[in-house]
Order: C-alpha cells, then structure tokens, then sequence
C-alpha cells in the first residue's frame, strides 16, 4: 500500500517536472509564431487632390507604419473635397482588403453612411472631422481651436466686418471651428460675414479667417497676388504658410504637430486591427503669429526636422 | 513564529508517516533541484553580468567609432572655420578686396556638408556670405544666440545646438535645420582691424547621418545632446517635438562618461555617455536593461527547459536509486510484520552493508526468539503437566484410604468373596489410573475405569444406588481426558446419594455433539440451588478439602480447561430435590489426535 503510494507520488513528480520540460520546449514556438505580425496594408484617403499639404502628416504617418511594421497606399481624388469619390474610393479600398484606412473625410456625413453600409469590420481613423462608425480622430479640439482663432483675431480687430471662410462647409471638423470662432465675434459684438469662398477682385472687408489650411493659403496667395490689405487668420502649418506668416502676409495661424496627427491616426489604426484601441486624446494646438514662429517650440512645431 | 512552529509539527508529523524510500527520494530531490536552482541562477547571473559588461562594452565600443565621425565632422568644420579666418579674413583688407570669392569656393568644395558661410561685422551687418546673400527683413544677427556666443567668449569657437536658419532669405528652402559654429574674427579695413563674427552654418544632415543607422545591442538607440541637457540628434526626435515621446535627456547631460543604470518611465536601461570633445556634446547610448533578459523569451524557456529537464533527470535517478537503497530495509520490514503476524518468513540478508548487518541482526533475534518460544513452551508443557499431575494427585488418597478401610472392614467381617471383588476392581481402576502416564486415554477405558470406582462405592455404601454407565454409538473410539468421571462420581455420590435408601441412580452417559464429546453424569439425589451450583466451579471460591466442597469438581473443570481450552469444561444443572446433572464437553479427540495432544504435552 506504501508502495504503490509512494509510486504514484513519484510519478505525479516526474509527470508535472516532464510537463514542464515540454511546456518550456513548446512556448517559444507559441511566441515565435504570435511574436512576429503580419505586415498591414493601410489606405490614407486624403480630401485633396494632391497631398503636398500633407507632406509633414505622412511623415509621420510613415514614421508609425515603420514602427508598427504597416504599409502605407496614399490615395488622393480626382476633384477636390469630393465626398461621393471619397465614399466609392473607401468602399473599393475595404473590397480591397486593406487592413484599415486612415480617411481625411471631405464630407464626414456621406462617409459615415458608406462606413455604415460596409459590414467588414475594417477599422477607420478619421483625421481632421469626426466621421460616425471611425474608431478615432486625429484632429484638435475644433471648436476651442476656433475660439482661441478668433481671440487672436479680436485681440487685433479695431473694426470692421470679419470674412469667414466656409471654404469646407461639408467637413464638420471645419464647420466647428468655424462655428466656435463666428461665436466668439458674435460674442464680441463683432460683425461677421460667413461665404464659401472670397470674392473675385478686391475684398473690401479688412478681416478673414479660414478654418482649413488649403482656404488659409489660398487667401494668402490671393493677398500676395493682388495686394490685398485684409489681415488673415488661418490655420495649418505646412512650409508656405509658415513663410506667409512670417512674411506677415497672415497674421496667426491656429498650428498643431501634423507629424503628430498623421502618426497617431495611424497608431491608432494599427491598434484597432491587432489590439484593443485606445481613445484619442484631442492634439495639442497653439495660435502662433509671424513674430513668434522662431520660438524653440514654435520652430519644433512648425519645421520637422529633416535632413 | 507559530505559523513556523505549525509547519515545523506538521512536516514532523508528515516525516514520521513516511517511507524511508520516499524521504530518501524528496530529500535527495529537493537537494538537487536546490543545487541546479542554485546553480542556473549563478549562471543565469554570470550570464546577465557578463551580457551587462558586453553590452556595456558593446555600447562604449560603438559610442567611441561615432565619437570619432562626429568629432572628425566637427573637426572639419572647425577647419573649414580656421580656413575662412586664417587664410581669408587675416588676409583680406576689407577695403581693397571681398571675402565673397574665396568663400565661395570653400562652400563650393563642401557643399554637402555647408549650409552657409558668412561674416558679419560686430554689429550684425553681413560682410560677406554664400551662398544666400540676401537678409531677411526682419533677420537680427546681432541678437542671435550663436552670435551673442561668439562675442562673449571670443576664445573658442562656439557649437549652437540645432534650429532653423532664419537670418538668409532662401526661396528654394526657406526653413532649414543647421547647427551654427560661430567665431569671433577679427576684420581688417583699410588697414584697421575691427571684431566680426565669422558663421559657419552646417546643415544637421551632416550630424544626422553620423549618428542615423548606429544601432546598439538589444534594440538600443543613440542620442546627442548638447552641455544642457538640449537635444541635437535623436532617432525619434519628431516624435519628442510632437510631445508623443519623452526622452531623459536633461539627466543624462549630468551623467560622466561611462555607462550607468537609471530608471525612466518604469523601465530600467543602461546609458553609456560619450562626450564629443570640444563642443562638450554628448552621446548618450541607451540600452533597455529590460530587454537583456527578456530579449529573446526564447532562449530564456529553453534555458528553463533545460533546468527542468535536468531536475526531471535527477529526480528520475534519485527514485530509482532510493528504491534500491531502501528495498532491502523495505523487505526486511515486511518481514518482520509477517513476523508479527504470526506468519513463518524468511529474512532475507541483502543491499549495503548496514542493512545486511541489520537483517542479520533481525534474523538472529528472531532465531533466538523462536528458541526462546520453544523452551517457554516446553516449559508451560512441563509446569502444565506437572499441575495435571499434581490434581490427579489430589484424588488418590482420599479414595484409596476409604476403600482400603472398607476392604479391612470386609476382611474382618469375614465377606471373602466381596474384598476379592473389591480388590480386584481397585486394581483395574489404579490400573487404568496410571495409563502408563499418558493423560488421554479412550473413552471406553475412561468409562470402566468409572465403572471399578462405582462397583467399589456400591460395595462400600451397600447398594443404596444404581449406576448406569452408557456410550452411545459413534463415541466407541473417541478418546477423552483421564480420570474425569470419578470425581463427578465422587461427588454424586456424596451429595447426592447421602441420603438415598436403595433408589439412588447416578447414570453417567458418554455421545457426541457435533464436534464434542458430551459425558452427562446425572443422579437423583437432593440437588441443589442452581446458584450453589454455579458457585461450584468458581475459581474464586476458598478451597476447602472436605467432602462436598466441590473441589474435586472443580479440579476436573480446570483440567479439562487447561488442556482443551476456555471452550470447554464443565456445566452443572441441579435443581432442590430433583437432582444434578454435571455435563462435560470435550473436543471428540480420534486416535490420532490424542497421539498428537499426548506428543505435545511429553515434549
């Protein structure tokens, strides 16, 4: 009886010593087959038809993919600010089987709908506007940045209308900023004017804001090109810009860390497709005008440093 | 202390419940696996220490070659500085001749490496530059960090750390990132020499590329900084910018060169520090300590498979060879249980040399023991026998002097014939008495040796009673204990028949019952209280050698008892007046196990 104990004893300690041999001979090949993922195809769909405002966002979009192990496809539209091509170029993307997509929506409303219609789980990121079904946004808190805009304007303004440019009526990230800074004029007992686009020939309006950086450089252009007087308050950071604001061709800009924006979308994307997302914290912004942008962190928010 | 006190009684109490195989084989194994244990992790340290100093090593090695890049890149910067100052400036009058030229040509031969070089004089107005020509509007010279560096400390040449030119109007690239080497000059004007600033702008590619690609062990990273702590160069330094990252810059700036372990963000890694010579950079070295062990999760399970599979191994050859130390005293063990159980076994005499001892020793005492057993035996058999021999004795004198009276008595009266007869029947009963010794006798011999008492006693107590002497069949070759009928006789004579006048019967009847032999003597006589006959067998009861004290019937009763057992004896039913029935009960004894029982009783 002894014996037999004794026996089963010894065989219960050289079962649970020689499952733990296996065990440990076994892991490492569990781990080496979950330690290394598949490399994931991403989509960036941009609302321009081309992407060189972007240039500093895909910096940072590739430095993220690189470190994430994804490939990136930039895809731009045929027409600007398009929102069905947009839609059609999102939905060819998901039949297409990448992994997810990183959209700048140009009509966050349409998209949404087509997100919504699409059953395939494919993880959206939106940067710029929220779009509904996205599992984040890139963007700033629009609706502050726009307060804090249209501050920097009122610390200036000694009268006048104020132009608001609705350059991107159907981007609701762009409307909230704009909405927030029409609000804050409204506030200041500032007359304001919205339009779609400035007007041909001479503005005779000495204020204009734009909400989006492509409006911002195009109303600076307009402002080089023909003399204009108006003092313009935009948003972006891309390198002509910086050179119009430091030429005081616009007085502030509204600047985040673009780099930041494209590499947090894509962070975000990857984690969505491998893990549990987390939540997007809003990007940090700051009003800069022409006189400040040589601030060391004026300089690190708006030149990335390349070689 | 109690919970200690508590394990400590409880493994005692576990130890004494063990076999000595299983505490040679725990106790062998824990030591083993305690030893391998102890020494994987000496391993496991040497291994770590010896990773630590080679990765360390590793680090400084590798710190050391892009030391000697950077401060050859540096070098040729100075150089190039020395150059413009000593060659050009030194030997250019301002008011005959333009440093334009020959500046020209050392940023044409270094253009990859050049962003700008340019003079200015002390108050921040350009002398000369190349290639950009042109200040921005609102470009400040004079107020510039790397300007005001060089006219504070005119000695030395003066490192900036990275930020965007922003004094030339470049329209191809307007906002490039250069680090500035600037030097206060002397300039020569007609003839007067006046203080200036001499700038080299180096674009931040040249140190990038020095410093990009250099990979250190496990997944590490360099970084450059200047005196302060401020970042030049560091593989993710847009990510820093963008506040998405932190780096430990600032406290590595107050690191000596060497490497060190700190802890950042919860994570321990080794710094190697580097000062570049002259600027008082820094290259910083960072090598996640973490990932030293855990950077390959691999090997790690393997060398803990290995550890395992050694302790399995172990373990292994500790059961088999406690199993073989321990068989023999297992053996010897059951052995001597069989022993106590009263089973016969052979002990057998193996394994090492102490357990032979012990088992010889074992063997010994039990060969003693069973001598021992024999002799005590033999010795109850001898003291058994002697007591039979002494009760049996106990009945002759009696009997003998009554009947020797009663032949005396016959003699004188002149009854011949009878004192013949009685004679005779006292012959045959010390005849049958004897037995030559033996103390079982047949049953038909124990029967007639009643039937020569009671043809004695009839003649002595003239006929007051019958006797009726009867064995059943399937009792004629049975065997019983001696003399056991003629004291029940005796005694039914004297109690019984006392006070009989011619109608007495004692009637002694001899069958079988299973197993047993039953002898019934019953009379007629007065009888007795059914307690009076319990007591009678009593051994408590005082002796007294008188008749009708029973002792004689009791003598037979602890005869039978000593010689068959508890199980058999006597039993006694009387009641007042209707008389007494004395039944004995014996084991039905053949020939052949009276032979043994008389065998047994002889040795």
């Amino acid at each position: 009886m002894k014996t037999r104990k004794n026996d089963l004893v010894e065989y219960v300690i050289l079962g649970t010593l020689g499952t733990l041999v296996v065990l440990t001979l076994v892991i490492p090949q569990l781990l080496r087959d979950r330690g290394e993922p598949q490399l994931l195809f991403l989509s960036v769909l941009f609302r321009d038809t081309d992407n060189t405002n972007w240039t500093v966002t895909r910096q940072g979009m590739e430095q993220a993919a690189d470190e994430l192990g994804a490939e990136l496809r930039f895809l731009t539209l045929t027409v600007q600010g398009d929102g069905r091509e947009q839609a059609e170029l999102l939905r060819r993307e998901v039949e297409g089987g990448a992994g997810a997509l990183v959209v700048v929506p140009a009509d966050p409303e349409a998209l949404g709908e087509t997100l919504a219609q699409q059953q395939s789980g494919c993880p959206v990121v939106a940067l710029e506007s929220p779009v509904a079904g996205a599992v984040g946004t890139a963007a700033p808190d629009n609706a502050l940045l726009g307060r804090q805009l249209a501050q920097a304007l009122l610390e200036d303004w000694d009268g006048g209308p104020v132009l608001l440019l609705d350059s991107a009526s159907a981007s609701s990230g762009v409307t909230a900023r704009l909405e927030a800074a029409q609000e804050t004029l409204d506030g200041a007992g500032v007359p304001n004017i919205r339009v779609s686009a400035l007007p041909e020939g001479w503005v005779s309006e000495r204020w204009v804001m734009a909400f989006e950086p492509s409006a911002t450089r195009q109303a600076a252009d307009k402002k080089e090109a023909e003399g204009q007087s108006y003092a313009l308050y935009g948003t972006g950071s891309s390198t002509a810009i910086t050179a119009q604001l430091e030429r005081g061709t616009i007085q502030a800009v509204a600047a985040w860390s673009d780099y930041a924006a494209g590499y947090l979308a894509v962070r975000q994307a990857v984690q969505a497709v491998r893990e549990r997302p987390g939540e997007l914290e809003p990007l940090a912004f700051s009003i800069v005008r022409g006189e400040d942008i040589y601030e060391p962190e004026n300089q690190k928010l708006l030149f990335p440093v390349t070689s | 202390m109690i919970f200690f006190r508590n394990l400590a009684a409880q493994w005692g109490k576990r130890y004494r419940k063990m076999s000595i195989q299983m505490v040679l084989s725990l106790s062998f194994t824990a030591v083993a696996a305690a030893g391998i244990l102890l020494m994987g992790i000496s391993l496991i340290w040497r291994v770590s220490s010896s990773n630590e100093a080679m990765v360390a090593e590793n680090s400084q090695r590798v710190l050391a070659q892009t030391n000697l890049s950077l401060d050859s890149y540096l070098r040729r910067m100075m150089r190039i500085a020395d150059t413009v100052y000593y060659r050009v400036i030194k030997n250019t009058d301002l008011a005959e001749g333009s440093y334009t030229e020959a500046l020209g040509l050392l940023y044409e031969e270094n253009r990859d490496e050049l962003v700008s070089l340019a003079v200015f004089d002390s108050q921040g107005r350009p002398v000369s530059s190349v290639p950009l020509s042109s200040l921005k509007g609102e470009a400040n010279p004079a107020g510039s960090e790397w300007f005001q560096a060089a006219v504070q400390n005119m000695e030395n040449l003066h490192f900036s750390t990275p930020h965007v030119q922003n004094i030339f109007d470049n329209p191809d690239s307007p906002y490039r990132w250069v680090v500035s080497l600037s030097h206060h000059v002397e300039l020569t004007r007609d003839g007067v020499t006046e203080g200036g600033v001499l700038l080299v702008d180096m674009g931040f590619s040249g140190i990038e590329q020095v410093c990009r690609g250099v990979t250190l062990a496990n997944g590490g990273y360099l970084y450059l900084i200047d005196g302060d702590g401020e970042l030049i160069y560091h593989p993710r330094q847009q990510l820093i910018y963008a506040g998405l990252l932190e780096e430990n810059n600032r406290v590595a700036a107050g690191y000596r060169d060497g490497s060190h372990v700190e802890e950042f963000q919860g994570q321990s890694r080794q710094v190697t520090v580097k000062t570049v010579g002259y600027t008082g950079w820094k290259l910083v070295g960072v090598v996640p300590a973490a990932s030293r062990l855990t950077s390959s999760p691999q090997l790690f399970l393997f060398g803990l498979a290995l550890l395992f599979f050694a302790i399995f191994l172990m373990a292994f050859l500790n059961f088999r060879i406690s199993a073989r130390i321990s068989d023999p005293i297992r053996r010897l063990e059951w052995s001597v249980r069989e022993l106590e159980s009263g089973r016969e076994v052979e002990i057998e005499e193996g394994g090492c040399y102490e357990v032979r001892q012990l088992s010889h020793a074992v063997r010994s005492m039990v060969s003693t023991m069973r001598h021992l057993m024999d002799d005590i035996i033999q010795q109850e058999g001898r003291k058994r026998r002697s007591e039979l021999e002494v009760l049996q004795s106990q009945i002759n004198p009696h009997f003998l002097y009554n009947t020797l009276d009663s032949v005396i008595w016959m003699v004188e009266a002149g009854q011949q014939a009878e004192a013949i007869q009685m004679v005779t029947s006292l012959a045959r009963f010390f005849r049958i008495s004897l037995s030559k010794g033996k103390s079982i006798i047949p049953l038909s011999d124990e029967l007639e040796h009643a039937r020569n008492y009671m043809n004695i006693q009839q003649v002595r107590y003239k006929n007051r009673f019958v006797t009726e002497i009867e064995a059943r069949p399937g009792t004629q070759e049975l065997y019983t204990l001696k003399l056991i009928i003629q004291p029940l006789l005796e005694n039914a004579i004297y109690h019984g028949m006392a006070s009989a006048e011619d109608d007495g019967v004692i009637r002694v009847t001899a069958y079988r019952e299973g197993e047993d032999l039953i002898i019934d003597v019953a009379d007629n006589g007065l009888g007795m209280r059914p307690e009076v006959a319990e007591s009678l067998l009593d051994e408590e009861r005082p002796q007294a050698r008188t008749s009708g004290s029973g002792i004689g019937v009791r003598n037979v009763h602890r005869r039978i008892r000593l010689t068959f057992g508890e199980g058999y004896g006597l039993t006694i039913f009387s009641e007042p007046d209707e008389g007494t029935l004395v039944r004995v009960r014996l084991p039905a004894l053949t020939r052949e196990e009276a032979g043994r029982r008389q065998q047994g009783e002889a040795l």
